[in-house]
């Protein structure tokens, strides 16, 4: 298990951020909200619907500070750091409300955005001095970083086995073939040369890439940056592979020597300063899950997420609030976890997919609770695809969605083309929550289709375009709900 | 389980094809929320009395049964005789009196019946509320839209709350929660029916206030306090929804008695606060303002108590209305204009 990789100088460090933040704070207090989750889990269409429900002031009846009148305004602000790139709300919003609508591309690097919102406080004290105000700072970053913590305690060697070992496993094999022709070629104890190295790393970045689209091996894939490298495409510390253990000790300038030295340096330039820049500044995080593609693609994709979510949990500085503590330290004292995309099935599984959630996410959430932080697991729905229906077929009734499923889904050998509505019966969830961690055959194999993003938004008075959502209100509530009483 | 299938929209009837890849069906047992929720049903039950009590229950019955039947003989032969005897004088007279007999059994029916009527309303509201508590608590989505759709037939006869009705109707197809359900038709109906349930209770006790400085007797105000409650706990009523009833009344009068017996203990704070009105400040200025303030308080608590008993959500996002919220409005009358 990895441990966050802090030292005494890195405390020092982080305290002098947080008491400079709090000094700031006294005014207009600052939240730090962490949105992860694995890829393709929904993280930028959350931000998205998030930022716009908010500006636009839509009605969220389980966010008590809206729904009790008390919000007055949001907007956002200047953005507060000015070398990491600034969250493209604007250009997010635009994809989804398109003529033919798509969802945005994916989360390969940090960014950030900061909201302010304006509110009347519900204590007689502080509302007494007028509106209130809050910064929000959401942070959005691939949780295929936090999988990189693992790595700070694994030396070359350790992380090599492990990899190695890996890309032999059946599921993986096929794809590896390649990436081992390339090593048989190459000699790791003669001097190194850049073009060696190179296609060493090419193909390694090969493999990895492939078994993330054949999405049927591996949550996990190490290290994290060489699939999402974000702006350090082409470094030197992003080119390096596994290589097999060498018995005697290798020259200073051979290859392996070099890329032992190019691991440490990814650990300790590129990992370890996220983890302290970033990561250890936060006050509240949000993990969202894809527990439906995982569903669709069998009990190993399950144990997998499974794994990854606990490793993910692993670095998170959580703990409970203590008010004067917070003046040098930052804890995230809320973890909030989302089955995302519940609108691809009807409501009436809403409780199966929670259940299963919480069964996915029980070790992580002891290990928060032990800290005294609080925890949550919620089925969500950032924008709202498909409505509900029924249909009657052998006189049973079913619970169905309709909607439009994304060009080449598939189900029962038809492929759609993007254009054509369907109501979708997914199957049911199963009642017994471990079933689906175990490797027998099931006697249904579920089918959850992707859908595109609505084709027709609702507008409000201002003319501004209202996102529907599934339970978003119920997670601002979770989030940042306390911060707005 | 049931296995995935997909139907194109337009088509309502869904083809043979996908009838016959469904035939290996399995069905999942019933959902354990349902088991759970029919457990709460059967312990929350008012039923369980203890057994001794039932016995005099039993003979209680056998007595007002009797006593019942013989007085409605004893009223039956009583008119029976009196129609006769008018018979015997004038024939014109008798049917005077028939007459009038059965306009006086219609009325009597047609009372009974609105009774019957408003307590099955009263019995509704109570439902409603014990259902909200279980809703707050369980999150059924099921129940919260019956909620929901009860309280918007319960006020449809309202039209200033047109607005929030639409408002709710609007919004609630979007909540899957049925916590949140409970929690947003609080916000939007119940709010403004608060604020006029406080202002009728401010105004009650304002009044009781000033008639127990003013009235030359102790008895006076007695009867004041006991009528102004009175009207106030039934005003209350028909605020939130019941009809107004004379076992209406009486049944919201006996479940106001024995909440405020019940919180008597806990609103000890307030008995503190009366005491200081009562005995040292008002009562500096005059004897008869002090005990006028701690009457205008008692109707106050016999507001709220009565606010929790017809309301039909329970308190949860909105706060229950407290004593103190009153004394300002009510130590207002000891200030001359």
């Amino acid at each position: 298990m990895s441990k966050p990789p802090k030292i005494i100088s890195d405390e020092l460090g982080i305290t002098f951020n947080n008491i400079s933040d709090a000094a700031m704070g006294i005014f207009t207090p600052t939240l730090r909200l962490g949105v992860t989750g694995l890829s393709r889990a929904g993280k930028t269409v959350f931000i998205t619907s998030l930022i716009h429900n908010l500006l636009t002031n839509s009605s969220l009846p389980a966010f008590s500070a809206q729904a009790e009148g008390r919000l007055i305004a949001a907007k956002l602000s200047e953005h507060p750091k000015q070398t990491i790139p600034r969250f493209a709300y604007e250009q997010h919003l635009k994809a989804i409300t398109d003529k033919a609508p798509y969802w945005p591309n994916s989360t390969s690097s940090i960014s950030q955005i900061r909201i302010t919102l304006k509110f009347q406080s519900n204590n007689w004290l502080i509302s007494r001095f007028g509106l209130s105000k809050l910064n929000i700072d959401i942070i959005d970053y691939p949780g295929e970083w936090l999988l990189d913590l693992e790595l700070l305690n694994m030396s070359f060697a350790d992380w090599s086995k492990i990899t190695l070992q890996q890309s032999l496993r059946p599921n993986s094999k096929k794809h590896s073939k390649q990436f081992f022709e390339v090593l048989k070629k190459v000699d790791l104890r003669a001097d190194a040369t850049e073009p060696d190295a190179l296609s060493l790393k090419q193909a390694f970045t090969q493999y990895l890439s492939k078994c993330k689209k054949d999405e049927s091996s591996l949550s996990i894939l190490l290290p994290g940056r060489f699939l999402m490298p974000g702006d350090l495409e082409g470094s030197p510390a992003l080119s390096f592979s596994p290589l097999p253990a060498q018995k005697n000790p290798v020259k200073k300038t051979s290859l392996y020597a070099m890329f032992e030295r190019r691991f440490e340096a990814y650990k300790s330039q590129i990992v370890k300063p996220f983890f302290i820049e970033h990561f250890a500044q936060l006050d509240r995080q949000i993990v969202l899950v894809d527990v439906l593609r995982s569903l669709n693609l069998g009990h190993q994709a399950i144990s997998d997420l499974e794994i990854a979510l606990e490793q993910v949990l692993t670095c998170f500085n959580t703990g409970s609030k203590n008010p004067l503590m917070q003046l040098i330290t930052r804890k995230i004292d809320r973890i909030l976890f989302a089955a995302t995309k519940a609108d691809h099935l009807h409501h009436t599984s809403h409780n199966r997919l929670e259940a299963i959630l919480k069964r996915l996410v029980k070790d992580a959430t002891k290990k928060a609770k032990f800290t005294g932080a609080q925890t949550n697991s919620i089925a969500l729905s950032s924008i709202r695809s498909t409505f509900e229906n029924e249909i009657k077929q052998d006189g049973e009734k079913l619970h169905t969605i309709v909607g439009y499923p994304q060009r080449d889904e598939k189900l029962d050998k038809e492929t759609y083309d993007g254009k054509t509505e369907i109501a979708l019966f997914p199957g049911d969830l199963p009642s017994d929550t471990e079933s689906i961690f175990q490797d027998k055959k099931h006697p249904v194999k579920l089918n959850f289709l992707r859908f595109l993003p609505p084709q027709k938004f609702n507008k409000n008075e201002n003319n501004e375009i209202i996102l529907p959502y599934i339970r978003l209100d119920k997670a601002l509530e979770f989030l940042i709900g306390d911060w707005l009483k | 389980m049931r296995k995935p299938i997909a139907i194109k929209s337009h088509k309502q009837k869904p083809s043979g094809k996908i009838k016959s890849e469904r035939s290996a069906q399995a069905f999942a047992p019933p959902q354990q929320k349902e088991i759970i929720s029919s457990i709460i049903e059967k312990t929350n039950s008012p039923q369980q009395i203890d057994s001794s009590f039932t016995k005099i229950h039993w003979l209680r019955n056998i007595f007002l049964i009797s006593i019942s039947l013989l007085i409605s003989l004893a009223i039956g032969l009583w008119f029976e005789q009196l129609i006769g005897s008018l018979f015997t004088r004038n024939i014109w007279l008798g049917y005077i009196g028939i007459t009038a007999l059965v306009i006086m059994l219609l009325a009597l029916m047609v009372f009974f019946i609105r009774e019957i009527f408003a307590l099955l309303r009263l019995k509704h509201i109570d439902n409603l509320r014990t259902l909200a508590s279980q809703t707050l608590i369980d999150d059924n989505n099921k129940q919260g839209k019956k909620i929901i759709a009860e309280l918007l037939s319960l006020y449809a006869n309202r039209p200033e709350m047109a607005a929030a009705r639409t408002n709710l109707e609007k919004i609630s197809p979007d909540i899957f929660d049925g916590s949140v359900m409970i929690q947003h038709s609080e916000r939007t109906l119940m709010s403004s029916l608060d604020k006029q349930a406080k202002a009728l209770i401010s105004a009650s006790a304002k009044r009781v206030s000033i008639v127990t400085a003013i009235s030359p007797r102790a008895l006076v105000d007695i009867i004041f306090v006991a009528y102004e409650s009175f009207k106030l706990a039934s005003n209350i009523a028909k605020l939130y929804g019941a009809r107004p009833s004379v076992f209406g009344s009486l049944k919201i009068g006996s479940a106001i008695l024995s909440h405020l017996a019940i919180t008597g203990g806990v609103a000890l704070g307030d008995s503190v606060v009366q005491q200081l009105l009562g005995h040292s400040m008002a009562a500096k200025v005059s004897a008869r303002l002090g005990e006028g303030l701690v009457n205008g308080l008692m109707s106050v608590r016999v507001g709220i108590a009565a606010m929790r008993v017809i309301r039909p959500l329970p308190f949860n996002t909105l706060k229950q209305p407290k004593v103190i919220d009153f004394i300002a409005e009510l130590a207002k009358i000891t200030k001359p204009d």
